[in-house]
């Protein structure tokens, strides 16, 4: 290929608040139809809108994650069309004044970082829901008025994957932020993109062609890797790419034309004449920053520094926004920190995979997780008593303590009978108090084993290491 | 500034998903010339071009924020109460395409 | 005589004294209603009102509640819960509002009685009170309905002036409360921009909109800002400032007040008559010890009033009403495609002046014009503000006469845009430009047609407007007048 790839990206992503961006409506994935509607939503003469605090709070910690220059008065425009799916005829979005502009997002690609700049940041409403039919359409306005927040890049992206790398850096972004559960699957973060290629070396853009209908991350990759192969293949053929919007088809995979972009809409944007200037002040934008919570560049250097885990464990724990809190929840009872690590990598999360659930669904205290990890870590429980009481402790949410009491009470802890184990272990093996004595403590371990072994894990191991080494200290 | 004809009224005005009859079409463009002439009037004023487009009467910005605190939904019935096309409980159009 | 004639606060003192029960004060103002010979009704509420006024009428009337059981009419675009509001447009027959609107609440919640939605130009768009849905309406003054009352708060201003009720609301995006009212001789008021809630009443240009009202008296006027200029956080732009108690502060003393009448205006109103009462109105505050000058402004500026508020209000408009497609509310005609169906509803809903100001409107938004059309009478409307703050950095009041005569004759004016009266006709527009508290008060007659005076000042002095016209009745003797009576106070 000797064209160079020139793709931009336009994300929409719904923010988390508890009600809508200019409606008090409340903001829930609620299934059932216009169940969560307010007068402003149906657009009924003389309804005016109301500024979200939480919207704009949210839509700032982006704006600094993502480096931006933040502008601290806020103003709304009307971008004025006709559709179906848009109640007042014009939505209430930041046309003339972002509130965030110029900043950047840094990818690896090739095991380097790119920064990919961010042209603009800004807020918005959502439209209307429409359920299509063969011969009708059917209008839910639950989602209409809901708040988005809109990230536009320059067009510095060169390829599927660093279109793909852009997003997940964007999902997770916005998950760690609490602002969005950045789902392209439900409709929580949407993507468009545009793609135009050009010679290497030349500085002139070609025709861009818009693409749509981007369901997953994979789609956004797949749908640029096509387009680049079909717009190269095209002028290589000698005929020029039009400029149109395609959709991309998944199961096909590839992109389809859906229009031919005539000239662009004309939005007659002015200034929402409803809605006064908002002059946020240096505290609130500051401390709109400050409560966002850590975002993971961050959280990943404090879990691999201060709780010392491996990279590839830490990333494993922080692909999930929830499992990295839960892990710092675990964390504020034991400090065992890598044990922790990997109990929760092998048995929690195993747990939680076998029955397709997520952390969120995981109702067990994370105490008990931490008094657990302890009892194995401090050997005060074998392995085997540790899967036993974790099913209890699953099942039902209550210390480990109580079951390792429980499990205790079928112990061996008869120290008579122990002794007498321990008598026979150093009978057949006469070395053993001497080497334990010159400091190799292996032998603790071996009598513990071997006692193990003859009682099948049931003796009680803290009664049984206190007698051990009282006898070899003989 | 495109000139303005009776085509090109039609054409906003479709835009706008209404059209007129001939006479209003008529009467427009009158109206149009009439406006025209009386903004050549704004035209002459005096640094009109340097002046900063006003939205608001005066200064009337503000610090305040809605706190985000949900308000009781309207009820369903309510919602759809005033739409001549309803099923399932929602508002129902021709196929849009 | 009836005590619904009185001003507010007589009825008010008579309810106390029980001279007159409620229920039989809204009794004779339906009764009155259903008299009106001059459209200015879109519907009267008799049933909802006598409710009303039966379940109040055997309460105690608070003392210090004016409008506890007073009846009044409201603009057809107000929205009123339950009540059909049509904006005086076939697109919205039909459509029965889930709310009330803020300032329909106020004067519930104190116990005024709606007894009925009054006529107004087609979704307020328009100044002489002819092209709602329900046709003409008819200014009191003339029974022969050969002159107008204007508009577009045309039904409200009839009912006041009719005397079936003391006051009534309306809304002012360039002079659609202060022109009728200097039309039919009444205390027309627009106090500052977002001081009333504009929450609930349909938008025709939200940077010039004004909830207005009629009164026939200056003091019911400022009785009646108390109650509606209380603070709405429905809106955002109402006004978070304290609010004054307009009532207590009332005075009419103007020693000191100074007055400008603006050169350019003044002469380009040449009715001699007027003229001459407005001259001897001038002199008769100079006598009260007030300061009053003549100040020049501008004529291009103020010649660009109009055209600068047509092309503002007609490019807002076109926004606020997009939402009007018959799929939410409002009639539905069909259609194949959904772009079928908002066509055949805005087609057959919208009369012929509105489609035109839309076309208007939506050209100067377009992308290719905005620079010329609608950013440039923005950027003109900044020079007009600065220009009329500049005088009221040195004088308290601006004060005119309103109009350039009584009101026309239905086939003189029409609402086909035309070069005459450019300035007489439409400098009232200021008042909306620069949010400034402005109020219209009858001033005299001329062959038994009323016309009026306008003062206005600068942001949130409606102190000194309320002031100058109280000062001011005691020269016209007209307050409290209305068609019933004026015949009386015209020869004193």
């Amino acid at each position: 290929m000797n064209f160079e790839a020139v793709i931009g990206l336009e994300t929409h992503i719904e923010t988390n608040t508890k009600s809508k961006m200019f409606s008090t409506a409340p903001n829930t994935a609620e299934l059932e139809p216009n169940t969560q509607v307010q007068l402003l939503d149906m657009a009924y003469p003389g309804t005016m809108p109301r500024v979200n605090k939480e919207a704009v709070r949210k839509a700032i910690r982006i704006a600094n994650a993502l480096h931006m220059t933040i502008d601290s008065t806020i103003y709304f425009d009307r971008k004025n069309y006709f559709y179906s799916d848009l109640p007042k005829g014009y939505q209430i979005t930041q046309q003339a004044r972002p509130i965030g502009r110029e900043g950047y997002v840094e990818i690896e690609v090739d095991g380097k970082k790119k920064r990919i700049g961010i042209e603009r940041i800004h807020m918005e409403e959502d439209t209307c829901k429409q359920l299509h039919f063969s011969s009708y359409t059917l209008l839910d306005y639950n989602r209409a008025g809901v708040p988005l927040i809109e990230i536009v890049t320059k067009p510095e992206l060169r390829s599927g994957e660093e279109a793909r790398k852009y997003v997940e850096k964007l999902r997770e972004i916005v998950t760690f932020a609490d602002v969005s559960d950045g789902k392209m699957e439900n409709g929580s973060m949407r993507c468009d993109t545009n793609i135009s290629i050009r010679p290497y070396g030349t500085e002139k853009f070609g025709t861009k062609v818009e693409v749509k209908n981007l369901n997953s991350i994979a789609d956004i990759e797949k749908a640029l890797d096509y387009e680049v192969k079909r717009q190269s293949e095209l002028l290589l053929s000698g005929q020029p790419v039009i400029q149109e919007t395609r959709r991309f088809d998944e199961t096909k995979k590839e992109t389809i034309s859906m229009r031919v972009k005539t000239d662009a809409v004309d939005y007659k944007y002015f200034t929402e004449p409803n809605i006064p200037p908002i002059q946020l002040s240096d505290e609130f934008i500051i401390d709109a920053i400050k409560t966002c919570p850590e975002l993971y560049d961050a959280k990943l250097a404090r879990f691999t520094s201060s709780y010392a885990l491996n990279d590839v464990d830490a990333k494993i724990i922080l692909s999930d926004r929830a499992l990295a809190d839960y892990y710092d929840e675990c964390a504020k009872f034991t400090k065992a920190y890598q044990p922790l690590g990997n109990f929760i990598i092998s048995n929690v999360l195993s747990i939680l995979n076998r029955e397709n659930k997520t952390i969120i669904d995981f109702k067990v205290e994370p105490k008990y997780i931490s008094e657990l990890v302890d009892l194995l870590d401090s050997k005060q429980i074998n392995s085997n008593q540790g899967k036993q009481i974790f099913d209890k402790v699953v099942k039902e949410n209550k210390s480990p303590l109580i079951f390792k009491k429980e499990l205790g009470a079928t112990l061996i802890n008869d120290e008579k009978l122990i002794l007498s184990m321990i008598d026979e272990v150093l009978k057949a093996n006469p070395s053993l108090p001497a080497d334990f004595k010159a400091g190799k403590t292996r032998a603790q371990g071996f009598v513990m084993g071997q006692i193990m072994k003859k009682t099948q894990g049931k003796v009680d191991p803290q009664v049984a290491n206190k007698l051990i080494v009282e006898e070899l200290n003989k | 500034m495109k000139a303005v004809n009776k085509a090109v009224l039609k054409d906003a005005a479709n835009r706008l998903l209404f059209d007129m009859s001939d006479e209003q079409y008529d009467m427009l463009l009158d109206e149009f010339h009439i406006i025209q002439s009386q903004l050549d009037l704004i035209g002459k004023i005096k640094g009109v071009d340097e002046a900063t487009p006003m939205t608001f009467p005066f200064d009337c910005t503000v610090t305040f924020l809605r706190e985000d605190n949900p308000s009781t939904p309207l009820k369903k019935e309510d919602v759809l109460k005033n739409a001549k096309n309803v099923q399932d409980g929602q508002i129902k159009l021709p196929k849009v395409v | 005589m009836s005590y619904l004639d009185l001003s507010i606060r007589e009825i008010h003192e008579a309810l106390l004294n029980k001279k007159v029960s409620i229920l039989d004060l809204t009794k004779e103002a339906i009764s009155r209603a259903k008299k009106d010979t001059n459209n200015a009704f879109e519907c009267i509420l008799e049933k909802e009102a006598l409710e009303k006024a039966t379940k109040l009428n055997d309460t105690i009337i608070p003392k210090d509640n004016y409008f506890y059981g007073i009846p009044y009419v409201a603009k057809d675009n107000f929205s009123t819960k339950d009540i059909e509001t049509t904006g005086g447009s076939n697109i919205l027959v039909g459509y029965m509002p889930l709310f009330d609107a803020t300032v329909i609440k106020y004067l519930n919640e104190a116990g005024a009685i709606l007894i009925g939605k009054t006529t107004l130009d087609e979704l307020a768009m328009g100044g002489t009170g002819t092209s709602g849905h329900k046709g003409k309406t008819f200014n009191p003054y003339d029974p022969s309905h050969t002159h107008m009352i204007g508009g577009s708060s045309c039904g409200s201003a009839a009912a006041v002036a009719d005397g079936i009720v003391p006051f009534a609301l309306g809304s002012d995006t360039g002079d659609s409360v202060r022109k009728p009212a200097s039309n039919s001789a009444l205390v027309g008021m627009k106090p500052t921009w977002g001081l009333i809630s504009r929450y609930g009443l349909f938008p025709f240009a939200p940077s010039l909109d004004h909830v207005a009202y009629f009164t026939r008296n200056v003091e019911d006027s400022a009785l009646l800002l108390n109650l509606l200029s209380k603070h709405d956080d429905n809106d955002e732009t109402n006004s978070f400032k304290t609010r004054d108690d307009y009532f207590k502060e009332l005075n009419s003393n103007v020693k000191g007040k100074k007055i400008a009448v603006i050169k350019e205006i003044r002469e380009s109103i040449t009715d001699k008559e007027m003229n001459k009462k407005f001259n001897e109105s001038l002199e008769f505050l100079k006598n009260e010890g007030a300061i009053v000058e003549e100040v020049s402004m501008n004529k291009d500026l103020l010649t660009s009033i109009f055209p600068t508020y047509f092309v503002i209000s007609c490019a807002e408009a076109t926004s606020n009403n997009a939402n009007l497609d018959g799929i939410k509310f409002g009639p539905n005609y069909g259609g194949k495609t959904y772009q079928e169906v908002m066509y055949n509803v805005r087609t057959k809903g919208f009369s012929g002046l509105i489609k035109r100001r839309f076309v208007i409107g939506s050209y100067s938004l377009m992308s290719e014009n905005q620079h010329d059309l609608f950013l440039r009478a923005q950027k003109a409307r900044h020079l007009i503000v600065d220009a009329f703050n500049e005088v009221f950095k040195k004088y308290d009041c601006i004060y005119l006469l309103a109009a350039p005569n009584v009101a026309p004759k239905f086939d003189e004016a029409s609402d086909r845009l035309n070069n005459e009266y450019l300035i007489a006709d439409n400098y009232l527009a200021f008042g909306n430009f620069g949010g400034y508290p402005s109020m219209t008060i009858p001033l005299g007659f001329k062959n038994g047609l009323p016309y009026g005076a306008n003062i206005t000042s600068k942001p949130y002095d409606e102190k000194s407007v309320f002031n100058l016209a109280l000062n001011l009745e005691k020269f016209t003797h007209l307050a409290d007048v209305s068609f019933l009576n004026y015949k009386d106070k015209e020869e004193k």
